[in-house]
């Protein structure tokens, strides 16, 4: 495997043998100012700006709460909104952002950074660069390594055969015959990591056939969180780079509009140390399983690397689990 | 994560090799190398042309959580992860790797998972591990519902195997074979060592002392270069067992000859990746059995062979 013969004075690379990391840009935080179904956006201004007007105080709080900085740093927040053009699209971009844009404004919100839900399923950067197929979503299911419960030795069915990962151990199948029901003893789930009493958890990470998957909202939502966390890359290069959007206009097609827009030209980086995301609180279960997926992701080694690094640098360190650099925010009202 | 032996490093590590011959019709060119490899859809192969052709795919974890084999039949918990990959050589060897590392002493709980996603291919024993215990344990062979590392390197060799790109139309049978391996550091002044034993049906382990330092992926890599040269050296010895004289049987001699010389003659090439610190260690099993000699050995006496042929092909036409 070494792919650097070395020896004093000599020292002969090959580049193919040599994969290199691309940094990206990092702010202190990534600030999620909602998700909302198309169905909400139906609703019309009204709704968006009853969502902002709730939202606008934890934003305010986050801020606060990114603590103490190094002496002579500011704090560097960006703000984000997904928009889902995944499962459903009922309206086209040119009628759906700029009301969505003037609601925040009048809550007294920017969003600098606007995504759509299919840019973390689909391409895993430009077209251009990457022409082969491989989409993101898949990336992140080959680097889920799961969370072996107690007595794994290196046997189990693989999560990318099944599309289902738990936080634990599942019920044993059981047989259906009604004379072996009788006597058959049910064995309960079991969460790995539980304090005392299980909340056992098994998510759905997809479902359909294998040449046209459909992605789960939560497993979109997991590779959000890590393309926000700045820790995912396709063949070394950064993935879902924001593309400059400033004239305010917008096509009538999602698909002609790039996965990720930076529409604040003052914007600080997209990418951050750590997430905070203000959501409704019907997102709770489907965060959990963010959670649960999160937890189970092995991230590439040198893209850790560079955020502890950095993050160390600025006096700003960032937890070790990845999972533990993602915060929730679930206000009254939105 | 340091090297073995060092303050923050691990204190052992041990893995499993898998070889066998790619089960295809003629060796593959690198792309194809390329694709049945591809194991991640977001990390490259990574492919080397000096001084010959490799591919070697991404690593892939599995998280276990159990106990590891021991001689005493202590029982020892370690959580963690096995990491593994696959190399193919010159396209026509495939070989998996399955292996980790294990520090002296972990947490006396198991922690959060994220804790052990960052540190890959490293198994946390819960409280102390003993070193010695879990050497001889690991190379004695598997344990029922113990760690099992053979597995994991045997379902990566499966499911490459499995790939549509291949034909299964292997041009000379052979036999696969496993090389159990541990490595801990050398002591102070002791010069590094490796105690080979072969144990029939394939199975070969090897008990390493490597210098202090030596990264467990750089002595796993130690281990693929001797599993491959045993291989080569099993599979070609095993053709020539019992070889009918060529004199005798021309077209008997040439069927068992000619697959070798196609496939298998070019293949030796020891130390082609191997991290300098670990050269003595192969200059040592040069001396002793002598891996080359033998395989010199045989490789002029297939050519021999091939040249006895072709003088009696020669005048056979004269003949009648």
């Amino acid at each position: 495997m070494g792919a650097v013969v070395k020896g004093p004075g000599t020292a002969f690379r090959e580049s193919s043998a040599d994969p290199r990391t691309e940094s990206v840009p990092f702010s202190h935080l990534s600030l999620e100012l909602g998700h909302l179904y198309m169905e909400d956006f139906a609703e019309g201004p009204t709704r968006l700006r009853r969502h902002f007007a709730a939202v606008r105080p934890w934003v305010e709080a986050a801020r606060a709460g990114l603590g103490p900085l190094a002496p002579g740093r500011r704090p560097r927040i960006s703000t984000c909104f997904l928009i889902d053009d995944y499962f459903s699209r009922l309206s086209t971009p040119a009628e759906l952002i700029p009301p969505l844009l003037e609601a925040a404004a009048e809550a007294g919100l920017t969003i600098d950074y606007l995504a759509r839900e299919s840019g973390c399923a689909g391409p895993a950067a430009d077209g251009s660069r990457h022409r082969d197929r491989a989409v993101l979503a898949e990336s992140v299911l080959h680097r889920l390594v799961e969370s072996p419960p107690p007595g794994s030795n290196g046997f189990r069915p693989p999560v990318g055969r099944t599309g289902w990962l738990t936080n634990g151990r599942r019920t044993p199948s059981q047989r259906t015959s009604a004379a072996l029901d009788a006597t058959g003893v049910w064995q309960p789930p079991s969460e790995t990591e539980a304090r005392g009493h299980s909340v056992f958890l098994d998510v759905e990470l997809w479902n359909g056939p294998e040449d046209g998957r459909t992605w789960s909202c939560a497993f979109l939502a997991a590779v959000w969180q890590l393309v926000r966390l700045g820790l995912l890359r396709h063949n070394g290069a950064a993935v879902l780079t924001p593309v400059r959007w400033e004239d305010g206009t917008f096509p009538a097609d999602w698909d002609a509009l790039p996965p990720v827009l930076r529409l604040n030209p003052s914007a600080t980086p997209f990418t951050a140390y750590a997430t905070c995301s203000v959501l409704p609180s019907r997102f709770l279960p489907v965060e959990h399983a963010v959670r649960v997926i999160l937890d189970q992701v092995h991230v590439e080694a040198e893209a850790l690397a560079q955020v502890a690094e950095r993050s160390a640098g600025e006096g700003f360190p960032v937890p070790a689990g990845v999972v533990d650099r993602t915060s929730y925010v679930f206000p009254p009202g939105l | 994560m340091g090297g073995l032996g060092t303050t923050s490093g691990p204190v052992l590590a041990c893995g499993e090799v898998r070889t066998c011959l790619l089960p295809h019709r003629r060796a593959v060119d690198e792309p194809t190398a390329v694709r049945l490899l591809g194991l991640r859809a977001d990390e490259p192969v990574r492919t080397s042309r000096r001084p010959n052709r490799h591919a070697c795919s991404p690593g892939v974890l599995t998280g276990v959580d159990c106990l590891l084999p021991t001689a005493t039949g202590a029982k020892v918990r370690a959580v963690g992860t096995v990491t593994a990959h696959a190399g193919l050589v010159e396209g026509r060897v495939l070989q998996s790797t399955a292996y980790f590392s294990a520090p002296a002493e972990g947490p006396d709980r198991r922690r959060p998972w994220g804790y052990y996603l960052v540190r890959p291919g490293l198994l946390v024993p819960v409280g102390r591990l003993p070193g010695k215990s879990v050497t001889e344990g690991f190379l004695t062979g598997h344990q029922q519902d113990r760690l099992d590392v053979g597995s994991i390197a045997e379902s990566l060799l499966a499911r490459i195997s499995r790939h549509d790109l291949l034909d299964h139309d292997a041009p000379l049978t052979t036999t696969d074979t496993s090389l159990r391996w541990t490595a801990s550091p050398a002591g102070d002044g002791e010069p590094a060592s490796a105690l080979l034993t072969e144990l029939g049906s394939g199975l070969r382990i090897a008990e390493l002392r490597l210098p202090r330092g030596t990264t467990p992926l750089a002595a796993a890599a130690l281990c693929e270069d001797l599993a491959l040269h045993d291989w080569l050296l099993t599979t070609v010895g095993d053709k020539l067992d019992g070889l009918p004289p060529g004199s005798e049987n021309q077209a008997a001699a040439l069927k068992v000859l000619r697959p070798l010389v196609d496939h298998l003659l070019h293949l030796w090439m020891p130390r082609a990746r191997l991290d300098r610190a670990l050269s003595p260690l192969w200059e040592e099993l040069e001396r002793h059995p002598g891996f080359s000699r033998q395989w010199n050995t045989m490789a002029q006496r297939i050519r021999d062979q091939l040249a006895l042929q072709n003088l009696i092909r020669g005048d056979a036409p004269a003949r009648s």
